[in-house]
């Protein structure tokens, strides 16, 4: 009976790992399994990859604890979100604890393809516009950290999910050892330097930073302005034909993947839809008669 | 973003004889799109246009030098090759840029061409192949396809085809590559290898005759013949990957040889320099 209670007092522990395929969301939420496993703990994990080809969302629940029930977390009650990609992290913060819950989070942007809504040079994409700085003000408790940086300057991007275990790893309250064992056997061998001081890498960053007061913290990060005056400044395209010296070969035409270009009664050729061009200069590389000369000019009004 | 930035300072008239515009080549025909590679590439390594000189024999791709606003030089049929060499021993300060035709480098000038590969002296020489004689009314070439129509093959070529790649590499040129003129940004940066290479630098470009090839073969009109170079090309990054039956009879594009000797040309001088005491 005393036993019954005691399973009862303890709820299971939940960490969400979430990201993009490739990034090694499923790599890192197996590591923390089997070190909760060592620890005699009952562990469950549960996983969608099933994007992971295209760049797209992965994520992983794990909850560990006495006795688990469920394999799932239900919302609002993640001790733990670890996001590897930024808008992924967004995506999940709402499965996050309110009072408490840790948001750990790499601040790189993976931006997909289908993010650009317009093919317009200079448009920009559809992507969470929420500034680091803004969404660490919001969830009170974590860190973001540019772990892909960190993981570079030590030679092995690759090794990003690793830093941000090191920081996972100062945040749970198992022996560091463990954490360092079960690393070494779920990498590749040649990698397997990288990702130890990758994770160290990890720890000292955590460290650093968690005696620091928030606003400390939130000073290196960018905020809102600062990630828009970074997007690549707004052009416009500029189209000039020199119709003397276009022979009507039709090339252009043919090949304009927007199909706004159309050879007229004399067999010249000129824009039919100005609005459709993108500027990709697939025209102006194929001309064989250079009668077609695409400039990006600085834009007057922002590019919709 | 230094690439769009290059693109969009590169001003093809700055390199052109205006005078001469438009030029004389059909509509479609890819030799102008492989002056515009030759001419970005040129712009892209800040070579001085009077630092440039561009030698052509004849046929099509000779009359591309009329065009450049260059030092150039256009000469007998077959002797690109001979003149340039020439020029580069003389003037080593000069970008020696040969242009010339499957017909000019590989029929009559077919000597010249491997004799300028063996010795490896510093120039670039571009050869535009489109199959075809297409200035004298489209006779068969070293390169024209078995089977295709030509005035000199009114029932099919039946010569096998040469690979102008292949002899360059062994006669010794320095550096081989192929590319095709559908690829337009990477036939560039080819051409940037080849005049940064310190040797001969050997680059076939695959190019299309729409007017009297294209029209006597019936391979559509000039899009549907630049389009069709995709699938005559097989790019570096495919690999080890089977030809058959995705890309029949294709052709390795990129970089294909280099073989690193010594510059004609510095031996010579040093050679000379060595002999000059002596000689009285």
């Amino acid at each position: 009976m005393a036993a019954k209670t005691r399973k009862a007092a303890t709820k299971p522990r939940s960490v969400l790992i979430v990201g993009v395929g490739g990034q090694g969301v499923i790599m890192m939420s197996k590591v923390l399994a089997l070190v909760c496993q060592r620890q005699g703990l009952q562990v469950k994990q549960s996983e969608v990859h099933g994007m992971a080809k295209r760049g797209g969302g992965v994520f992983s629940h794990i909850r560990y604890g006495e006795t688990v029930w469920s394999p799932t977390i239900p919302k609002g009650e993640a001790d733990v979100l670890l996001a590897m990609e930024w808008a992924e992290g967004l995506r999940w913060l709402d499965f996050l604890r309110r009072d408490g819950g840790a948001f750990i989070a790499d601040t790189k942007r993976i931006v997909p393809p289908f993010a650009f809504r317009s093919r317009k040079y200079g448009s920009q994409p559809i992507y969470s516009p929420e500034a680091p700085r803004e969404v660490m003000e919001m969830v009170g408790s974590g860190f973001a950290l540019d772990a892909t940086k960190i993981a570079t300057e030590l030679g092995e991007s690759r090794a990003a999910n690793t830093v941000l275990l090191g920081v996972l790893s100062t945040a749970l309250e198992f022996p560091v050892e463990d954490w360092q064992e079960v690393i070494a056997q779920n990498v590749p061998a040649k990698a397997l330097e990288a990702n130890k001081l990758a994770f160290e890498a990890g720890r000292d960053w955590a460290d650093a930073n968690r005696s620091a007061p928030m606003e400390e913290r939130l000073k290196d990060l960018p905020g809102r302005d600062d990630r828009r005056a970074a997007e690549i400044a707004p052009k416009t395209v500029q189209f000039d034909i020199t119709g003397e010296w276009c022979k009507g070969c039709d090339i252009c035409v043919k090949m304009c993947p927007e199909r706004c270009l159309r050879l007229n009664d004399e067999m010249i050729v000129e824009l039919s839809d100005p609005e459709a061009c993108t500027g990709c200069r697939i025209c102006e590389w194929l001309c064989p008669d250079f009668a077609i000369r695409v400039r990006r000019v600085p834009a007057l009004e922002p590019v919709a | 973003m230094a690439v769009a930035e290059s693109v969009d300072n590169f001003e093809i008239n700055d390199y052109l004889r205006l005078e001469m515009m438009p030029h004389f080549l059909c509509p479609g025909c890819g030799h102008g799109i492989a002056m515009r590679a030759l001419l970005w590439a040129v712009h892209e390594l800040g070579i001085d246009k009077n630092k440039l000189a561009i030698v052509s024999g004849i046929g099509c791709s000779g009359r591309m030098g009329a065009y450049v606003d260059a030092n150039t030089f256009h000469v007998t049929h077959g002797r690109p090759l001979a003149f340039a060499t020439g020029l580069a021993l003389a003037r080593p300060d000069l970008e020696v840029v040969v242009i010339t035709g499957d017909g000019d480098a590989l029929a009559i000038g077919g000597n010249h061409l491997i004799h300028a590969c063996r010795r490896n002296l510093r120039m670039t020489c571009l050869l535009l192949n489109n199959e075809v004689y297409g200035m004298t009314g489209g006779q068969v070439s070293p390169t024209t396809s078995e089977n295709r129509l030509t005035t000199t093959t009114p029932a099919g070529n039946l010569e096998p085809v040469f690979d102008a790649c292949k002899l360059a590499e062994a006669a010794g040129a320095g550096l081989v590559g192929r590319e095709v003129t559908l690829q337009t940004p990477t036939l560039k940066d080819l051409i940037k290898e080849g005049l940064a290479y310190p040797g001969f630098a050997f680059i076939e470009v695959i190019s299309d005759c729409t007017e009297i090839f294209g029209r006597k073969n019936d391979l559509g009109n000039s899009p549907e013949m630049i389009l069709s170079q995709k699938k005559s090309m097989r790019p570096d990054s495919y690999g080890t990957v089977v030809d058959e039956p995705f890309r029949p009879n294709s052709l390795p594009t990129g970089v294909l040889a280099r073989n690193d000797r010594p510059e004609y040309g510095e031996t010579y001088r040093n050679f000379a320099k060595s002999k000059q005491g002596r000689a009285k």
